[in-house]
Parts: structure tokens; sequence; C-alpha cells
């Protein structure tokens, strides 16, 4: 317990080292050198330092909330508590980074406050569903007892592959980064924050990536070794796939979402509960 | 110097402006984000936003059209910030000197602090002055640039004329 403890404390200093990571693979693929793995810890520092640029304090506070919000449902996740809370903390962080966006005049913030809600209208449902599949094979919402369960994988081979696709909504990576959208709107979301208050959107997204892979690892269920190689896979997989394609709009994301990976996810609980 | 400025020099990330320039400038930038010069290595990356970069690199001559907002992109960029200007167009008008829509060079505009000469520059020169921005950077600390006299520096920008 209190080594989990520890652990959730530690998660954005892991997760900084994931992001450096990630960018070395994405790198390597493209064939470059790529930035050293402690990058993000410089861009923090470095953050830290500049002058606090300040719109208003709302918006300010929004950006912070983001980052507070995302760290409670990663400790909901860590000290083993209900999964359903989690995601609703992680609902709570993406709004507050919606209503921060969209209380300045920046045309291009409300714009990403918009398309960052398209992003929850098409993942949030998929992630209840799974949720939901999770409780039906370990019979309880609790993290102990998903990690004590059988290997959820061998249950929930669909929704395994649907989340495959729906951590790049979640990420912001490439076929689904609309929010993002680095060359037309700039950031989206995230462009008015400036200095230490873009550090805490930033360190934000680094606690993101543990919580998106904590539930590819809640996959493996008893078996953590079969967690790891999952994780390890869908770490790669995601990389490709963000190095391999250009963004689509934002219609044909929730589409995606909706009419092919959500229905899977469906049918896959749909048969579970048929045949448990 | 804090704990934290001491890292300044690793993340430089860049806001990359053309005022009117041919494209051969920005031809040769994104060459230098490109796999084979790859200055993605010393950190720096090409931020398109001026709220969150460090280093705004002004290519072309400065249009009368894009004056105010080079302007308003540097008044952006939170301290500690540094100006570089690249080519010919960006020192003093290069071939398009005293044309009739032109303010003639960067620094009819906004102050620079390090000066990339060529025609088109070479990416080597390119990391030569992004290398001597960082070194400047360094030694700028932000509560002196933006406490003192900021009254008199907006003057001198004109953003009262502006506005
Ligand atoms: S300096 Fe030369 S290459 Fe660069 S913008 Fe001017 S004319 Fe083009």
């Amino acid at each position: 317990m209190i080594n989990w403890i520890i652990f959730a404390f530690l998660a954005p200093i892991l997760g900084g080292l994931i992001y450096g990571i990630e960018r070395v693979v994405k790198a390597r693929m493209q064939g470059r050198m790529g930035p050293p793995v402690m990058q993000p810890f410089y861009d923090f520092a470095k953050l830290m330092d500049k002058r606090p640029l300040m719109i208003h304090s709302l918006h300010a506070l929004m950006g912070i909330m983001y980052f507070v919000a995302e760290w409670f449902s990663l400790f909901v996740l860590f000290l083993g508590h209900d999964v359903l809370i989690a995601v609703f903390f992680h609902v709570l962080a993406v709004l507050a980074l919606v209503i921060g966006a969209s209380s300045v005049r920046s045309p291009y913030s409300v714009l990403g406050a918009l398309r960052e809600l398209m992003h929850m209208i098409s993942y949030e449902p998929f992630m209840v569903l799974m949720v939901v599949g999770f409780y039906l094979v370990s019979g309880s919402f609790s993290i102990n007892d998903i990690l004590q369960s059988e290997p959820l994988i061998y249950k929930l081979p669909l929704v395994f592959m649907a989340f495959l696709f729906i951590i790049p909504m979640m990420l912001q990576k490439s076929p689904f980064d609309v929010a993002e959208a680095h060359q037309e709107i700039i950031g989206g979301p995230e462009i008015e924050y400036s200095g230490p208050f873009y550090e805490a959107v930033y360190t934000g997204k680094w606690i993101e990536y543990i919580y998106v892979f904590f539930f590819m690892f809640l996959f493996g269920g008893r078996n953590y070794i079969l967690g790891v190689i999952l994780v390890i896979f869908a770490f790669f997989f995601v990389n490709l796939l963000d190095n391999a394609t250009a963004r689509l709009d934002f219609r044909k994301m929730v589409k995606f979402s909706w009419i092919f990976l959500i229905p899977l996810a469906a049918l896959n609980i749909i048969l579970l509960a048929l045949w448990r | 110097m804090g704990i934290f400025s001491k890292f300044r020099k690793k993340s430089p990330w860049i806001l990359h402006y053309n005022t009117g320039g041919c494209n051969g400038c920005d031809i040769e930038i994104l060459a230098a984000l490109a796999p084979k010069y790859d200055i993605e290595r010393f950190g720096a990356l090409n931020k398109g936003n001026p709220k969150q970069a460090d280093i705004l690199l002004v290519t072309g001559p400065v249009t009368k059209n894009c004056k105010d907002v080079l302007r308003r992109l540097y008044l952006e960029m939170p301290e500690p910030k540094v100006v570089v200007a690249m080519g010919a167009c960006a020192h003093g008008g290069g071939i398009f000197r005293n044309f009739y829509h032109v303010e003639n060079g960067v620094d009819n505009v906004i102050p620079v602090d390090v000066w990339i000469p060529g025609c088109a520059p070479r990416v080597e020169a390119l990391i030569d002055g992004i290398v001597e921005a960082i070194e400047i950077w360094q030694q700028k600390s932000k509560e002196k640039e933006y406490m003192r006299n900021h009254e008199e520096n907006y003057e001198r920008l004109g953003v009262k004329d502006d506005n």
C-alpha cells in the first residue's frame, strides 16, 4: 500500500520519463537522433523560469485544476479504489481545461475547447463501457479486485483492440489530434497558457500518459508480466500510428468512435454477459 | 541565477515568422528541423505560439503590413526572450532595400540580438546563430528585462500609436 502511495506521488516524474522516451522513439522512427530522454524536465525548468503572463485568474486556475484533477484520478487508481471514480475525475480534469480555454477571447482557444469536447464525446462513453467490461470479468469495480482476477484480455479482446485506437484520442496523437492541431490552431486549448501555467498543463499531459497506460496494464489482470508486455506493445503501436498517419477531420473521429469502436466494445460486452 | 535558469539553455523553443521575404530562409529552417541536421537534438522545438516561445526567428524584410504583427508577436513573448534576424533581407532589406513597401530590416521595428548573414544562410550558419542566441538568452535575467524602464520600451516600440 505505502509503495503505491509513493508511486502515485512520483507519477509526474515517471510520466515525464515516459514522455521523454516517447520523443526519442518517435525521432528514431523518423531516422533522427532525437532529444535527450531528460528533455521534458529541462522544458519544465525552463518554463518555471519564464515570466508569468496571466490572461485572467480563472484561466490560470483552470490550467492548474487540470493538473490537480489528473493527479487525483491517478491517486484514485493507485490507491486501489473505484475505477469509475478515476474515469470521472479524468472527465473533470478535461472539463477544467475546456472551461479555461473557452473563458478567453482568442478564437483559437475557443475552437480548441470545442474540439476538446468532441474528443470527450468520442472517448468517454467508451471508457465507461470498458469499465463495465472490467466489472463483468472481475466482479468488482475496485482496482485491487481487478488486479486479482484472471487476465482480462482473454475475455475482452475486442475491447482491447478498440482501446488501442482510443489511446491516440486521449493523448491527442496523430490521426485524432484535432484539438491540439499544432499547424492550424497552434495547440488549441493550451494556446493562451504561458510560463508556469503552461507548465501545469504540460505536466498534466505527462500524468495523462500514466493514466492511460495504467488502464492498459489492467488488461493483464493477475498476470503482471502480460500487463507490462501489453503496455509496451501499446506504446510502440500508438507511436507508429502517430508517425504514419495525418490528421483526420473531427467528424471522422466521432464517427469512427461511435460507429466502429463503441459498437465493437458493446458487442464484446454483450457476448460476455450472455455466456457468463 | 536560480536553480531553474541553469537548465534554460537546454530547451530553446523557436517561434519562426516570415515578414515577407522569399521562401529561401524558411526552407533552410525546415531543413534544420528535418532528419539531416535535426536541431531537436538540442531540445529546440518549432512552436507556432509566441506565448510559449523563447527565440523569435525573423526572416525577410519587414513589409509595412507585417510591422504591427511582428511587434505584437515580440510583445506577446514572455521574458526572457531573444530575437534572431536571419538572412540579408532581415538585415537591411536585402534585394528589397528601399522599396516603397518595406521598413528595411528587423531592427527598425524590434530590438535584435543575433544576426545571421547570408542569402539564404546555410543551415550551419543558422545553428551557429541559434547557439549564440542561447548564450545571450542565458545571460538575460527576466526581472531586469521587464521591470526596468518598460514604459519607455513600449513607447519606443510605438505600441501607443497603434491602439
Ligand atoms: S535573405 Fe534571401 S533567401 Fe532569405 S528571405 Fe531574403 S531573399 Fe529570400
